[in-house]
């Protein structure tokens, strides 16, 4: 039994293997369009229900909350379903892997957001430059398994980033283009370079 | 855990390649999917541990078969010759994989349930 045991391993690691070195072509460009037109959408949302977010950041957070979530549930479900066609029989390893690289990031915005709710609430208005620093971060782990052009990407979002930190405080404390630009351009500059930028051919995927 | 349609099916392995089966193609199968680049063949005769003879042999089946792909030319007068993985062996290989995995489940799955009916009679 252990040297069966010993062979299922050895199919595991070569898998992993196998995943860590391939292009992962899981993300949709079309759906990562989408959520960036979804963020345009929110912002105009934004301006037109909260005329002064700044006093009222629990309207904001619940207007950004969910359409990160909601960006985030569809973007989640499109990879999967096509990363299982795009790379069978290494469809979990790859998502996986990308996981690894890309959540961290992600949970790491959540927590400071949390963190600044609960013990920091006066300085709210640092959270959009901190999504997008975080954010930014994300793509950056992750470039190893997308084309190299996505590094812009991520210097992109940390530019935005520090951008808001620097001039996002008093009358425009968590003004709605603060999020809605930069990812609005963001995820738009992501969708095509997902759709231009591979360069191994398809079916090498 | 097998399905019911591959317990109807029994063991029937057909992605079982005789092609890539053989040990030493496996070997370098494996070394060239894991290196999607590319190998250099001094560098895959000593990641497999074969002879010159022997390699050339296995990498021309692996040709013929479609399966790898032959680059050759000169590096500093000398000849050199270049081994890449296709996109056909890739796929294939993951099939392989795929099937070899259920067959070691399929096994593991059957000693386990041999160990259990053993245990179910041994006296109180």
């Amino acid at each position: 039994m252990a040297d069966l045991y010993k062979a299922l391993a050895q199919i595991h690691a070569i898998r992993g293997q196998l995943a860590r070195g391939t292009e992962f072509r899981g993300y949709g460009p079309e759906t990562v369009a989408a959520t960036g037109l979804l963020a345009a959408a929110a912002a105009v949302f934004q301006s037109m229900s909260l005329k002064t977010p700044g006093s009222s950041a629990v309207g904001y957070l619940a207007i950004w909350i969910t359409t990160a979530a909601l960006a985030l549930l569809v973007t989640g479900f499109q990879t999967v379903t096509r990363t299982r066609r795009v790379h069978p029989g290494l469809a979990r390893q790859m998502i996986l892997a990308v996981g690894e690289s890309f959540l961290p990031a992600i949970m790491a915005g959540g927590l400071v957001t949390l963190i600044l709710l609960r013990s920091a609430p006066r300085e709210l208005w640092m959270l959009p430059g901190l999504w997008q620093i975080f954010y930014g971060l994300g793509i950056f782990a992750s470039c190893r398994f997308v084309p190299r052009q996505m590094l812009a990407v991520g210097a992109w979002f940390l530019a935005t980033g520090a951008l808001c930190l620097t001039t996002g405080t008093g009358a425009h404390a968590l003004s709605a283009w603060e999020m809605g630009f930069p990812f609005g351009i963001g995820q738009l500059l992501i969708a095509a370079i997902l759709k231009f930028g591979y360069t191994e051919m398809e079916d090498d995927a | 855990m097998r399905s019911r349609k591959q317990a109807r099916q029994g063991f029937v392995y057909d992605a079982l390649d005789s092609v890539i089966h053989e040990r030493a193609r496996l070997s370098v199968l494996t070394a060239l999917v894991t290196h999607p680049k590319g190998l250099g063949f001094a560098d895959v005769k000593a990641m497999c541990a074969l002879t010159d003879g022997n390699l050339s042999r296995h990498l021309q089946v692996l040709k013929t078969a479609k399966l790898i792909e032959i680059t050759k030319d000169m590096d500093n007068n000398r000849p050199y010759t270049f081994c890449r993985i296709t996109v056909v062996g890739r796929k294939r290989y993951l099939e392989y994989l795929a099937v070899l995995e259920q067959m070691i489940k399929d096994v593991v799955a059957g000693e386990k349930a041999e160990a259990a009916g053993d245990a179910a009679q041994l006296p109180a």
